[in-house]
């Protein structure tokens, strides 16, 4: 019984590093630039699939994609940012968010073309196997996700908290008009910000795909966990994130131990509906920040 | 703490915010190094608007801005930045979620690729203000308005401006330290920076002022050195208000 429960936390917190990395770029990209980018989890789709062409016709390693993914992704988000976000960002809200709509519509079409809408899995040589850490059996292929998406986080969190850049990104979310006061190049700052925002998405794609099952379409159901992630955890904080990833992830094994998987979602949702009644800005207490 | 000796110069300047409807018509004004030049006039004279100007915030529709004879007019604010021209703004303008420390080392900015001498320009703001030393690992939102101001006014220094655009620098501080915001103007002044200051206290303006012009509806109205206004204040108000 004591070895079920350990899986299940076990399971659930390497779940929960997961879904933490696929929301930690949404909520950065909202709480500091104030944009809803729903087109996030097209690009985590991207991600997914961007390590499951790599690994079809080249066999590389997704954990080698998920390093690739960072920087190609980052490359896709500052055209990105130039080629459409630069034209909504000072517009009224809801003309980025038809933007964004517009963008997330467009990759998963261009998706379904390319690949259909059958739904694909990365098998490596690890997926199928499992290791016995104390009384905890765990699966390879949730640990190495796990341990990778909590090496990014935690390796964002230091960029943002420890680097001039990253203070200048948080400061820029922070008060827009005093940091180009100091000099700052809001344009290219934001350039860089959502740039690492995609590339987050792009690897938590390829993280997604390392353990689920996906397809064109899965986008929307990221979208949604994403959302959820975000929500829960407040806006443009990336402890805050994690941690409500984690709660995400645990709340999802420990009740699809007892109950049918159905009831996950009743369980996350009533959660969050009694969380924003009490804390409106989610388990962070953090606003929205305005530029 | 020596600087070079730049003077800012707008040159029959127009601006505004929509084509066709400038807020400033035709200004001119000099500003030299060493100097607190003053500019005031009623709500709607255009105060603010020339200093969104001379930082690189609003693109003048015609007209220069000059530093030492070189055309700044068409440059974003970081370009005037670069050139040694910084903008304290009205009201709180810290980055309330970072610490002191963070703010600070924020205004040197524009030398980030030199980490050695951002440092050591950090240690002289906390050398030049103690005050703000036990201050440091503090988050800038938690402390009093005067504290506010003072790391505002060390984070603007940091990159040692030569030219100094201030606007409303007393706005929400009590009395005494609004005295001490003044009297760092003036410490700043005597250091060889150019000060272009716009404030809607009048006499405390006035009183630290080399020379004042004064702007009415968008244009040059009356200009000064400090004798010709200190006079004759009440008049001058009563203009502005009509009365």
């Amino acid at each position: 019984m004591l070895n079920q429960i350990a899986t299940i936390i076990a399971d659930g917190i390497l779940l929960g590093l997961i879904y933490a990395i696929a929301g930690v770029g949404l909520s950065l990209i909202l709480g500091i630039m104030g944009i809803v980018n729903v087109a996030h989890s097209a690009f985590i789709m991207l991600g997914s699939f961007f390590a499951f062409e790599l690994f079809r016709r080249f066999s590389v390693d997704p954990i080698v994609s998920f390093f690739l993914a960072f920087p190609v992704f980052f490359a896709a988000g500052v055209m990105v940012y130039r080629a459409l976000i630069t034209r909504v960002e000072l517009a009224p809200q809801t003309q980025g968010l038809v933007a964004m709509f517009g963008l997330m519509v467009l990759l998963e079409s261009l998706g379904t073309i390319a690949w259909t809408t059958d739904t694909r899995v990365i098998t490596a040589a690890y997926t199928n196997r499992s290791v016995l850490v104390g009384p905890v059996m765990l699966a390879n292929v949730k640990l190495i996700a796990g341990a990778l998406a909590l090496l990014m986080i935690v390796v964002f969190w230091a960029f943002l908290r420890y680097t001039l850049t990253g203070r200048a990104i948080r400061a820029m979310g922070q008060n827009r008009f005093a940091a180009m006061t100091v000099g700052v190049n809001v344009r290219r700052l934001s350039a860089v910000m959502f740039g690492l925002g995609i590339a987050c998405a792009g690897s938590a794609g390829v993280t997604l795909g390392m353990v689920f099952p996906f397809s064109p379409n899965t986008q929307i159901l990221w979208l949604a966990w994403a959302f959820l992630v975000v929500i829960l955890g407040g806006l443009g904080n990336v402890a805050n994130t994690l941690l409500s990833g984690l709660v995400v992830g645990l709340i999802q094994t420990g009740v699809a131990a007892l109950l049918p998987f159905d009831y996950v979602y009743l369980a996350l949702y009533v959660m969050l509906a009694v969380i924003l009644v009490i804390r409106r800005e989610g388990l962070s207490g953090a606003v929205r920040r305005q530029i | 703490m020596t600087v070079s000796v730049p003077r800012l110069e707008v040159v029959d300047v127009s601006a505004g915010y929509t084509p066709g409807h400038p807020i400033l018509r035709g200004v001119n004004l000099k500003a030299e190094a060493g100097r607190i030049t003053v500019i005031l006039g009623p709500n709607g004279a255009g105060k603010s608007t020339l200093l969104k100007v001379v930082s690189g915030f609003l693109t003048p529709q015609s007209g220069a801005v000059r530093l030492d004879g070189a055309d700044l007019a068409r440059l974003p604010p970081h370009g005037y930045i670069e050139r040694g021209v910084a903008l304290l703004p009205q009201g709180r303008s810290v980055f309330p979620e970072l610490t002191v420390g963070e703010n600070i080392e924020l205004g040197g900015w524009t030398m980030r690729s030199d980490r050695r001498r951002l440092r050591s320009a950090v240690e002289a703001m906390f050398s030049r203000y103690p005050h703000l030393l036990p201050l440091r690992h503090r988050l800038a939102g938690s402390l009093s308005g005067g504290q506010q101001r003072a790391v505002e006014i060390a984070r603007l220094l940091v990159a040692n401006p030569s030219v100094l655009l201030i606007d409303e620098p007393s706005v929400g501080l009590s009395p005494i330290v609004a005295h001490q915001v003044y009297a760092e103007l003036v410490a700043l002044k005597n250091e060889g920076r150019t000060i272009l200051l716009v404030d809607q206290d009048v006499r405390a303006a006035i009183k630290i002022a080399d020379y004042v012009y004064v702007l009415n509806s968008g244009k040059n109205d009356i200009e000064g050195d400090r004798a010709a206004f200190e006079g004759d204040l009440g008049a001058m108000v009563r203009k502005w208000l009509g009365v």
